[in-house]
């Protein structure tokens, strides 16, 4: 499904004039099979988000290359990356990123108004996911008026809606409490096995990179670790 | 995104911020209004001036002079396009003594068409125009310079007549040029009075016939005097064409010179007055441009405080996979519908100023001047014509998109992962 070669990128930090190049990948090679839950873990600045914000196209990598179902994406431009984004993946973020504006239903809805999608067919696809997902009664409630486990459940809905092959969810429970973080990871385990959703899941819990089929473990740019949960 | 749901999205953010969007459009609106009112002046003195010389009927008159001019030339001159009416007055080559009781003038027969005058904006202060050859019509001064034997003599004060004319009858003399009378008098009915020349000094006392008459006069003149081949003829004349519209008097005026036909028209000084008006209007265009410009500094803030506002909104849209043609779209699409709306309001609001101060303008001024009516001028302080408003809304629109612009550029360009990771 997604094939990483060679990955390297660094940021440059400092004044300007005066700035120095810090890596933060360092020559990155990696798979993720078709259908399985990923888990990339590390600590704090070991390079585990900005893999993530690559892989997504947020970013351009120095060098090295990234190929979702074959096709290469890592020189992909702005608007191409966007268009890849609509219709292959989905994102759920650590604090949710729902549009204060909008309902729950509306936030759901948006990606499919993105891709242009008529009214009656959006409304309907998006009361069944929400109906799947337990949704339908927060659905007329704006963000502010939801918990953080029903905000993320929206979010996770958010990323679902345009049925993509890949979703890929940086700290999904990090603003979560225990307990509505194990229903959330029971959730995106459901998905994956109803739907066979890819799954690439950041964290710094060594917890919820346990609930994947596979774990990366990332130190200072480099890939240190990588297979089952149990042998890690 | 379908057109409806970037409409729907627009709509959203505007009602989120009322109040402010109310103030660029009103910002908008006031700048957008200042400039059609204030070209709207032009465009009503131009008229007003126009207007004035056009009720004179001289603007699209030619005055064509042939040495050979006779009724098939005249005739000839009615087929032509772009005329409206040929006017060919003919004159008496001789004395001529009008009587209404015992007062007499020395009033002179005119002899026209009327239908032709009718059509050349001939009208009448009274009365009705002749129908018959014994029927006439005279002019506003004609009154005053009938006069009685003793007031002729200087033995009295001249007053005139200034009793009612219509209906009355006159009788009309042909003299030679000792004052001796040519055969016998023509008994004519007054059956109207023409208008009072435009022109203060103008004093118009002269008698109008139609050209019916022409055969009676002349039996009366050549029963007595003996036809001279060499000698003038009794009637002599001129000629004014009409052109239809004014637009077509110069090429009218060239078409008549090419003909041989000598040809004068006051079209040409008209034309001075339009470039005067089109460089004025063009410069209080100019100036109500800069209002619109000081408007647009307020959409330009607004513009840029909406996308500072909601970058993490666009970081999350462009994450999920919007285009940034799309977001740029959506800001230009509330910038122009700031726009449009302040557009829309400021033609309605002008409109409504152009008629109040047409109505009161003219109050304010006469008073001021202490006249009643303008001098008998009809004034108009503005008009708003659609292409003003053309120009207007093309002006105030584009301005609004152009300040829209940037901030729009702004918002593509916001870093997906630098908005992700604003606090909410």
């Amino acid at each position: 499904m997604i094939s990483v070669r060679n990955l390297n990128h660094s940021f440059k930090i400092g004044k300007k004039g005066k700035e120095r190049e810090v890596p933060v990948l360092k020559g990155l090679t990696f798979d993720v099979a078709d259908g399985e839950i990923v888990s990339i873990v590390g600590k704090s600045g070991s390079g585990k988000s900005t893999l993530l914000h690559i892989m997504a196209g947020f970013l351009t990598p120095d060098s090295g290359e990234i190929r979702v179902k074959g096709t290469k994406t890592s020189s992909f431009s702005e608007a191409e990356n966007a268009k890849f984004r609509l219709n292959h993946f989905g994102f759920v973020f650590q604090n949710f990123q729902l549009m204060p504006g909008l309902t729950a239903f509306e936030n759901v809805e948006l990606p499919l108004k993105l891709k242009g999608i008529g009214k009656s067919e959006r409304r309907k696809k998006v009361k069944e996911l929400m109906q799947s997902i337990g949704l339908t009664e927060v659905q007329d409630h704006y963000p502010n008026e939801l918990s953080g486990g029903q905000q993320q459940r929206v979010s996770i809905a958010r990323a679902l809606i345009t049925d993509p092959p890949v979703i890929f969810a940086d700290e999904p429970t990090g603003s979560l409490d225990s307990e509505t973080e194990q229903d959330v990871l029971l959730l995106i385990q459901s998905l994956n096995k109803a739907r066979g959703i890819t799954f690439v899941i950041i964290t710094h819990d060594d917890e919820v990179a346990h609930t994947a089929d596979r774990v990366y473990r990332m130190h200072d740019g480099e890939l240190t670790e990588g297979g089952r949960p149990h042998a890690i | 995104m379908q057109f409806k749901d970037q409409i729907d999205f627009v709509r959203q953010h505007i009602t989120k911020n009322k109040m402010r969007v109310f103030m660029t459009v009103l910002a908008a609106t006031m700048g957008t209004a200042f400039l059609i009112v204030l070209a709207s002046v032009g465009f009503g003195l131009h008229e007003t001036i126009r207007d004035s010389i056009l009720s004179n009927r001289k603007v699209t008159e030619l005055e064509v002079y042939s040495s050979e001019m006779n009724q098939e030339k005249v005739d000839e001159l009615k087929k032509r396009d772009h005329v409206k009416a040929v006017v060919y007055r003919q004159f008496v080559n001789a004395e001529q003594q009008v009587k209404l009781g015992d007062l007499t003038s020395t009033s002179r027969m005119t002899v026209t068409d009327f239908v032709e005058e009718g059509k050349a904006n001939f009208s009448l202060a009274e009365g009705r125009l002749p129908k018959t050859a014994e029927e006439v019509i005279v002019g506003s001064h004609f009154g005053q310079y009938l006069m009685s034997e003793e007031e002729l003599e200087g033995e009295s004060e001249v007053k005139g007549y200034d009793g009612d004319l219509i209906g009355k009858h006159i009788s009309y003399q042909l003299q030679d040029f000792e004052g001796n009378p040519i055969g016998k008098e023509l008994q004519l009915t007054i059956v109207g009075v023409g208008k009072k020349p435009a022109k203060d000094w103008d004093q118009d006392q002269n008698i109008y016939g139609d050209a019916l008459i022409i055969p009676a006069i002349e039996q009366i003149y050549f029963a007595e005097v003996e036809q001279d081949k060499d000698e003038q003829s009794l009637f002599y004349g001129n000629v004014s064409v009409h052109a239809d519209h004014l637009e077509n008097v110069k090429a009218l005026s060239k078409e008549l010179k090419d003909d041989g036909y000598s040809v004068y028209s006051i079209a040409d000084e008209l034309e001075q007055l339009d470039v005067f008006f089109l460089a004025l209007k063009a410069g209080l265009i100019f100036v109500g441009t800069i209002a619109i410009l000081i408007a647009s500094i307020g959409i330009f803030n607004t513009m840029t405080m909406a996308v500072t506002e909601r970058t993490r909104e666009i970081g999350v849209m462009k994450a999920i996979g919007a285009d940034p043609k799309l977001i740029q779209r959506l800001f230009l699409m509330e910038s122009a519908w700031i726009g449009v709306i302040g557009t829309v309001l400021a033609i309605v609001i002008s409109y409504g100023v152009s008629v109040v101060s047409n109505y009161i303008l003219p109050i304010i001024v006469s008073a001021a001047l202490g006249e009643e009516d303008l001098g008998g001028m009809d004034v108009t302080f503005s008009i708003i014509p659609w292409q003003l408003v053309v120009i207007a809304s093309t002006i105030s629109i584009g301005v609004a998109m152009i300040s829209g612009w940037r901030p729009a550029r702004k918002a593509t360009k916001i870093d997906v992962i630098q908005a992700l990771r604003q606090e909410l």
